[in-house]
């Protein structure tokens, strides 16, 4: 049967061109072998071949280059194929190397003893040709379509992780949480984690002029890079109505009126918008669909009305400005819908129920500065470390001697 | 999510259960090709069997609900209890899908 060059790579002539420059390593004892082996993949078209006479020799050639596969003999002097396959297995760089062994005594033992060495594959002597051609392309290919594919993957991982921090940095930092929490007089407790995809959470702190602060949440349907691109629209949309920020129904429906053209369909962000005056508890807030913000009390919880057309469906969704007083001993604690949704150990989601229990249980323990920490272990010890959206949990705790 | 279509005089009657979430985009895009290939001009999504919808599934009926008003049937969205059903009063999307 005549050998015809190695054209059978499919349609991909960068996959035809890599299968054809592999580095392919040679390795036995015998002269003739060698030559024998090497004549062959040079008629199939390969053209960087090198060779080793015994196992010690294929050891040092493979640790000064790499090549892309090793054809290798068991039976050498010294250090025997058995050895070379074990030694490569045994270090993580040699990980993806194809090793293919080649043997003259063929006993079902010793297939099992190759494969077990770490061989990936096995052709016996005397060597088919033609079938040595095809098994060195498919491993060859094998190899570069993984690579290319990891490497793909590697750098999608990398752009994720850019884009994740990029969201990350639209949350208020630190130094501006403690301007806000030194000139209010509370104490804010934040927690962001973003989903192992890209998410559409967000949320927001301001001081506003007479003694008021805001504080919005809000999460954008679905997840991925669309979400994740929404929410950078609407970090930048909110920045262009500052004069709405004192009257959270108006701040809503600006919002709304900018992003319904804008939004694709099926997208939207459901939103919780409240402006606290810090010296007299005086609330006013408009909901947009978000999960109900909580009012923690010494004597138990209370829960906002958040019902709302969600912002970014349709053109008159009719928000309303409602009105709360928070009292001394009461905190706000608002969060996303993962919170309640995600699944618990037992399978069933927490629920909002679940979740004002476990908040009723940490507020009756001592330090309410730090019960979205607390509340947030227990979830956490529950959870896969991946979670499937965005979590946020934000919390306006009084400083009980600010406010009186 | 699964869900059963049976149509009889161009009412198609879908039968839903299970989780409507992120991940159950694909099939639902699916269930609207469906159908769209369909003469009808009434639909209805029975929730009765579902245990919970996120707020991407919520979208997903929104797109179902723009389906209908361009291809010109009507949506009705039946059954939703627990979690949809506040989700759905939460969310005002309850008078919105429906009609």
């Amino acid at each position: 049967m005549a050998i015809k060059p190695n054209t059978q790579t499919g349609n991909n002539p960068e996959l035809i061109k890599s299968v054809l420059g592999a580095r392919i390593l040679v390795v036995d004892d015998m002269a003739l072998m060698r030559q024998m082996i090497g004549m062959c993949l040079s008629r199939g078209g390969y053209k960087n071949i090198v060779y080793a006479d015994d196992g010690d020799e294929a050891l040092k050639m493979i640790e000064a280059d790499m090549p892309d596969i090793v054809i290798l003999d068991l039976n050498m002097p010294r250090v025997s194929g058995y050895e070379v396959a074990r030694t490569l297995r045994a270090d993580s760089r040699y990980e993806g190397l194809p090793i293919l062994v080649q043997s003259a005594s063929e006993t079902p033992e010793e297939r099992v003893e190759v494969f077990a060495a770490g061989a990936t594959d096995f052709v016996s002597k005397p060597i088919n040709q033609p079938e040595l051609l095809a098994r060195v392309q498919m491993h060859l290919q094998n190899r570069f379509l993984i690579e290319s594919l990891t490497d793909f993957r590697a750098r999608m991982q990398s752009e994720l992780v850019m884009a994740r921090d990029m969201q990350q940095s639209l949350l208020p930092e630190t130094p501006s949480v403690r301007e806000i929490e030194r000139a209010s007089g509370t104490k804010l407790e934040s927690f962001y984690r973003a989903s192992f995809e890209l998410g559409g959470d967000l949320w927001g702190c301001w001081l506003l002029p007479g003694d008021c602060l805001g504080l919005f949440v809000l999460d954008i349907a679905g997840h991925g890079v669309g979400a994740a691109l929404n929410t950078f629209r609407v970090h930048a949309t909110m920045a262009r109505f500052q004069r709405a920020r004192s009257d959270p129904a108006r701040f809503l429906t600006e919002l709304n009126n900018i992003l319904v053209p804008s939004f694709p369909l099926g997208q939207f962000a459901t939103m919780f918008y409240a402006v606290l005056n810090y010296k007299t508890g005086d609330m006013t807030y408009a909901g947009a669909g978000a999960p109900r913000p909580m009012v923690i009390g010494d004597k138990g919880v209370r829960l906002l009305d958040s019902t709302g057309i969600p912002v970014g469906i349709v053109k008159k969704p009719g928000y309303v400005n409602i009105e709360d007083k928070l009292q001394p001993d009461e905190s706000l604690f608002c969060y996303s819908d993962v919170l309640i949704e995600a699944p618990q150990p037992d399978g069933q989601m927490l629920g909002e129920d679940g979740l004002i229990a476990w908040v009723e249980e940490e507020a009756s323990k001592p330090g309410r500065n730090n019960l979205v920490s607390r509340l947030l272990r227990r979830f956490f010890e529950g959870q896969p470390t991946s979670l499937p959206d965005d979590l946020t949990a934000v919390a306006v705790h009084p400083d009980r001697e600010c406010r009186k | 999510m699964e869900y059963q279509i049976t149509t009889k005089d161009n009412v198609a009657s879908i039968v839903f259960s299970g989780d409507i979430t992120f991940s159950e985009n694909v099939s639902f895009r699916q269930l609207l090709k469906d159908i769209a290939e369909q003469p009808v001009n009434r639909c209805e999504f029975d929730l009765s069997g579902v245990d919970m919808v996120d707020s991407a599934g919520l979208g997903m009926f929104l797109i179902a609900r723009e389906q209908a008003d361009t291809a010109g049937w009507k949506l009705a969205v039946t059954g939703a209890q627990g979690h949809v059903a506040s989700m759905l009063k939460l969310t005002k999307l309850a008078d919105l899908l429906d009609g």
